[in-house]
């Protein structure tokens, strides 16, 4: 016989007129290798077919079931049940919209993020598809694997004070993105471009260093690191700039 | 966030340098400040070594007018560095309310040691005045004033109930944490947002210098209490 499980969830649907948002227990038998994820899904299966919540991978790599598993955000599917107490409360992330229950919209975000800190590779190569592909220095290809990790989950958006306060604040998340762009070589923008993307309050500058990102990260990227990169990097440039007498604004 | 206002707002908006200066400058104010607060507190501790070392400094840095220049350069300081660093404060109700609930339900370390950053700084502000306003208002500043000062008690006075009280040593005790924890962590916080560091090692590392010039601060307040007893009564001074 396993634990019995008592989940305490977050439950509240905003498209139903007058539902208020509250929380539900759910009583269930643990059993050998449980993830919060089957977890969840044995209470829609059995108990409540209405309980909302998202998942696509069940391996961690689709970063959509993030959710404040006892007040943390983490990926469900990554959740040993067996490292939580008997009782525990789950909720969806802050921050995000809420769809209903457990079931945020990060993608609204995300694809915003994406947008304003062009996440993407700015080249002026013309793309040759009978040509072979360059290959890359293992060193740089592994370097840009770290960041590269990165599964939009929103976990880092979601445990940071400053993005919970501060709605503009692109988060570790994008201050990684970009991160991962500066040390690709593919990439051909300069620092002052890169400058004028991240290098203001909503960017970079506007990390205070709460760290809670780089401690709850569910995929481990060194976000410290990173991010005091991505500021040096960014601190210089704007500060050589001025000492070129380029204008970049 | 909705999508159309960011694309029109965010992506044409031209930011200048200042949100650079603006960080560069806070962190810059806070690694000055945190020097100018250890060295302080090196020097008070002379006076665990010996009254005339205490002395000797105090008047030097009298002679050569470093007193007279670093005191107001450094309340100067201290008035950029709130302005600079009160941005990053949650300052609203609504932003409180939110940094509270989600520091209480995730119970992150760090997040718990900003939010004591924040708090400590209110009471670095408010303490910070009264400490210059009294060592000003007895200048100059040698041993056997200081050791008197935190040694005194009070009131002592008939109409309130002729109690006394060592406020003062209590007052510096809490300055003294107040001040050290917020430096310290604020340090951290500066090599974390900065450094190449790994920051929980660098983090045990300013934790034990925090210890040590708070020790430090406790032996020099002992001393001063020490001294003032050895003081002839009624308090005549030199
Ligand atoms: C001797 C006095 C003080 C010292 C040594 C000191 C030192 C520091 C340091 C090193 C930081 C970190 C700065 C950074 O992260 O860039 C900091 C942050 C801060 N200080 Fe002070 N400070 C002092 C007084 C004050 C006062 C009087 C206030 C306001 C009333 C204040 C408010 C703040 C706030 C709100 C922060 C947090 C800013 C952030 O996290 O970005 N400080 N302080
Ligand atoms: S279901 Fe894909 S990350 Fe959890």
């Amino acid at each position: 016989m396993g634990r019995q499980l008592t989940i305490s969830c977050f439950r509240y649907n905003p498209n139903i007129p007058g539902d208020k948002p509250r929380m539900q227990d759910y009583k269930l038998e643990e059993y050998e290798g449980m993830t919060l994820f089957v977890a969840l899904n044995d209470i829609r299966e059995k108990l409540d077919p209405t309980l909302m919540f998202d998942f696509v991978c069940r391996a961690a790599i689709c970063g959509s079931c993030a959710m404040l598993i006892n007040g943390r955000p983490r990926l469900a599917c990554k959740t040993m049940t067996r490292t939580l107490p008997s009782r525990f409360t789950v909720m969806p992330l802050p921050v995000f919209k809420l769809i209903g229950d457990l079931s945020v919209d990060t993608g609204t975000w995300f694809r915003d993020l994406q947008v304003r800190a062009e996440a993407w590779i700015h080249t002026n190569k013309k793309f040759d598809f009978n040509a072979l592909e360059v290959r890359m220095d293992n060193k740089i290809a592994e370097d840009i694997y770290d960041p590269e990790q990165c599964i939009e989950c929103g976990c880092c958006v979601a445990n940071c004070i400053t993005a919970n306060i501060r709605p503009d604040f692109i988060g570790s998340t994008g201050i990684n993105r970009l991160y991962r762009f500066l040390i690709d070589p593919r990439d051909e923008r300069t620092d002052a471009e890169y400058y004028e993307v991240i290098g203001n309050e909503d960017g970079t500058f506007g990390c205070v260093g709460l760290m809670a990102c780089d401690d709850m990260c569910p995929k481990e990227i060194p976000l410290q690191e990173n991010l005091a990169y991505v500021r040096r990097k960014m601190a210089a440039a704007g500060l050589k700039l001025t000492f070129q007498g380029v204008k970049i604004s | 966030m909705e999508l159309a206002k960011n694309l029109q707002t965010t992506i044409n908006r031209s930011y200048g340098k200042t949100d650079l200066y603006v960080d560069l400058a806070q962190s810059i104010s806070g690694v000055l400040l945190i020097g100018f607060l250890w060295m302080h507190m090196l020097f008070v501790a002379t006076i665990v070594v010996s009254p005339e070392l205490f002395n000797t400094l105090s008047e030097g840095l009298d002679r050569y007018y470093l007193a007279q220049v670093g005191i107001p350069a450094t309340i100067l300081l201290i008035i950029v560095h709130i302005f600079l660093a009160l941005r990053r404060a949650p300052v609203r109700l609504r932003d409180m309310r939110i940094t509270y609930r989600m520091a209480k339900m995730m119970n992150h370390y760090d997040t718990w040691v900003w939010v004591g950053q924040v708090v400590s700084a209110l009471f670095v502000g408010v303490m910070a005045s009264i400490h210059l306003w009294i060592i000003l208002g007895a200048w100059p500043l040698r041993a056997a004033t200081s050791a008197a000062r935190v040694a005194s008690t009070g009131p002592a006075d008939a109409t309130w109930g002729a109690f006394t009280f060592p406020f003062f040593i209590v007052f510096y005790v809490i300055f003294l944490i107040a001040g050290e924890y917020h430096g310290g962590f604020g340090l951290y916080r500066i090599l974390v947002k900065w450094g190449w560091w790994e920051r929980h090692t660098m983090g045990w590392v300013l934790k034990g210098i925090t210890v040590i010039i708070v020790g430090l601060g406790i032996a020099a307040l002992y001393t001063f209490t020490q001294i003032a007893a050895s003081l002839p009564a009624g308090g005549v001074i030199h």
